[in-house]
């Protein structure tokens, strides 16, 4: 092997070297805070961009119309002091909410909170109430059962005016690669002395594409 | 510089790993088996001193004994570091893989077999509930997802998925089960989980009684509270290195790859290759009899087979992990066989060519197969739900075996229940000796 050769063969040997030392390191994981307005799209299953609107829709329309209603009735007193007990979300869906649930939980307690005419019990004693009289959310819909929960709750010192319930439902058509997804959040308010209920849904349509050219062609 | 091609190449086949995992598993698995937990510790201990390459699997066998220790807290913090770790090591690296090419796979950072980096999220629930249980539900749905994760991962450049076939672990699911019924309003979701585990794992009993009662009915009866007793049970999986002869898949797998890295052919026949085997030992204990104040509530229920799990999963990747080692085979052939050819055709060239063959012969050789592994794993996670009064009761675990003769003397322990809510218990058996304690958590 002549001096050229050698020179030819190492040099490749140590840029074949560093180039396959740079190139193939691992990276540190990557993350950041995000500022703008858009929410993440969830590609497999629906996430905040889905709740958000979800929540605003159902849970502001039937707090408008309901709070607009007591305040009428109330000859426009501030009303203020109408406790709500929010039993909790029944996830009827074909996916499964993770860790999700809990903090539209949240969300929807503090929607109430704001508002301005209801006040929402604290989920802990929500909790703690049901696990006292060993009911399921279902089971207040029978007025004995409801009499026995607020009696339980009145003991804890957290008397309540109106029951929530939450149920988020789904409906999939499937097509080509590709389906669609409608949800729908149904908030609905039970009072607990006339037992006289009300509605409000909210919905959403989502496409799932498994190729992008299904997503470009919908646009 | 033609006589040093030769010693660097005896120095490179040196470098490839003469002892493995494997040999230095077998007393820390034999202390742990035996019940001793601090001998056990030990040797894990001196094994991380001297052999850092292996420390992310010797961590796991760490937690493992401390979890059966009564220290949960000390397991769960080197489960979540080992958790990260994997999923860090999870990106490829190319210098790492060509080395490896050139020794062996031991010289790729081990990133943990996907029922690993799956069960280490299990064990994380499960030794947070021994403690707070803060975070318990947090790492039972990552079970979950890591799966999901994993599996569509694993899909080929030619579209084939071989993780498509892979078992799930429920318990996991279970978990989450158990736990968001203790919350007395989220039924719909301990439903959801709890029919996961019976599609998973559809000979577990307990689990189809669970989807019953929290489908119709409640958590438990007014003053009563619940008691989960897990067990780990039985000598779980580890790896053996074998040789193996490379199958049909296994050399069309190989023959992409050198055709991706390089313009080599693969030759027409190729002698066996060293790689890892998923062993599972016989077990004599194959459930646990629990018993509360005197009276018998049954036996556990096997909600993960964990040997079976490994063994399905490594038999899913064997082509592709035989593959890999015929690929290194060829491109230690051809590395030969290009010094050689860059030899000048000189007196002494003959020699030169017999030293260069017999370094090629021991480069060969002195590969090993990668055998690391979590070595102190179960064979299965099982499970009994007692719904009790609540107060303090007296626990009694008996190891039984196939026809419930007892295989070891039954081990007390004082366990707590509150009313409407979950209490846990989790005891290791992997002989008819307990390994460690008893540990009782109170979890939320």
């Amino acid at each position: 092997m002549n001096r050229r050769q050698f020179l030819t063969r190492s040099g490749t040997v140590l840029l074949g070297g560093a180039g396959l030392a740079l190139g193939g390191c691992r990276s540190n994981p990557q993350a950041q805070v995000l500022t703008n307005q858009n929410d993440m799209v969830g590609t497999r299953a629906a996430g905040a961009e889905t709740f958000k609107p979800l929540i605003e829709g159902a849970v502001g329309n039937l707090l408008a119309r309901q709070g607009h209603g007591v305040q009428q009735a109330g000859l426009n007193v501030p009303q203020a002091g109408k406790r709500i007990c929010f039993v909790g979300i029944e996830n009827k869906s074909a996916e499964d909410l993770g860790d999700s649930k809990e903090q539209l939980r949240e969300i929807i307690d503090t929607r109430i909170n704001q508002s301005g005419a209801f006040l929402a019990i604290s989920p802990k004693f929500v909790q703690a109430g049901l696990r006292e009289t060993r009911l399921k959310a279902d089971d207040l819909f029978l007025p004995a059962n409801r009499r026995t929960f607020l009696a339980i709750m009145e003991q804890q010192g957290q008397p309540f005016d109106y029951l929530l319930f939450a149920t988020l439902t789904s409906g999939t058509t499937q097509g080509n690669g590709e389906h669609q997804r409608d949800y729908l959040l149904t908030m609905e308010l039970v009072d607990i002395q006339s037992g006289q209920a009300d509605k409000e849904s909210a919905t959403i349509r989502k496409g799932y594409y498994d190729r992008h050219v299904s997503k470009w062609m919908h646009k | 510089m033609s006589r040093r091609v030769p010693f660097a190449l005896f120095v490179l086949c040196l470098s490839a790993g003469c002892s493995t995992h494997a040999t230095r598993l077998v007393e820390v698995r034999t202390a742990y088996f035996d019940g001793d937990v601090a001998g056990a510790r030990a040797k894990i201990e001196t094994s991380l001193k001297k052999h850092p390459r292996e420390a992310d699997v010797l961590k796991l066998d760490q937690a493992t004994v401390f979890l059966s220790d009564d220290k949960p807290r000390e397991a769960e913090k080197l489960l979540r570091e080992v958790r990260d770790r994997f999923d860090h090591l999870e990106q490829k690296s190319l210098a790492e893989g060509a080395l490896a090419m050139l020794t062996d796979d031991q010289a790729l950072a081990y990133a943990g077999e996907d029922y690993e980096k799956v069960l280490v999220r299990a064990f994380l629930a499960l030794s947070n509930l021994m403690s707070d249980g803060q975070d318990a539900e947090a790492f039972a749905l990552q079970v979950g997802e890591k799966q999901r994760q994993i599996v569509e991962s694993g899909k080929a450049p030619d579209g084939k998925n071989p993780k498509e076939s892979y078992k799930l672990v429920p318990v996991g699911a279970y978990l989450h089960a158990a736990l968001r019924e203790q919350t007395h309003v989220n039924y719909d979701d301990a439903a959801r989980s709890l029919e996961q585990v019976c599609q998973w794992a559809p000979d577990c009993r307990q689990a189809r009684q669970d989807l019953e009662r929290v489908r119709g009915g409640h958590h438990s009866a007014r003053g009563n509270g619940v008691l989960y007793v897990f067990t780990l049970v039985g000598r779980g999986p580890y790896k053996e290195e074998r040789a193996e002869i490379p199958t049909q898949a296994a050399l069309l797998i190989a023959d992409r790859i050198l055709s991706m890295t390089a313009k080599h052919s693969l030759p027409p026949t190729v002698a066996p290759v060293k790689v890892p085997r998923v062993v599972v030992p016989a077990n004599e204990v194959q459930s646990v009899r629990v018993a509360v104040d005197g009276r018998g509530w049954g036996q556990t229920e096997t909600v993960t087979d964990v040997g079976r799990l490994a063994t399905e999963q490594a038999d899913a990747l064997m082509p592709y992990v035989i593959a890999r080692a015929v690929a290194r085979r060829v491109v230690k052939k051809g590395t030969v066989y290009t010094v050689k050819e860059a030899l000048p055709s000189q007196a002494g060239g003959a020699v030169m060519e017999i030293g260069l063959d017999i370094a090629g012969v021991v480069w060969e050789a002195t590969e090993a197969a990668d055998t690391r592994c979590w070595g102190l794993l179960p064979e299965k996670i099982q499970v009994l739900r007692v719904e009790l009064p609540a107060g303090e009761h007296q626990l009694a675990l008996e190891p039984v075996g196939v026809h419930g003769g007892a295989q070891g003397p039954a081990q007390t322990a004082t366990v707590r229940v509150e009313d409407g809510r979950n209490a846990y218990v989790l005891a290791g058996f992997p002989t008819g000796r307990l390994a460690g304690k008893v540990v009782c958590g109170q979890g939320r």
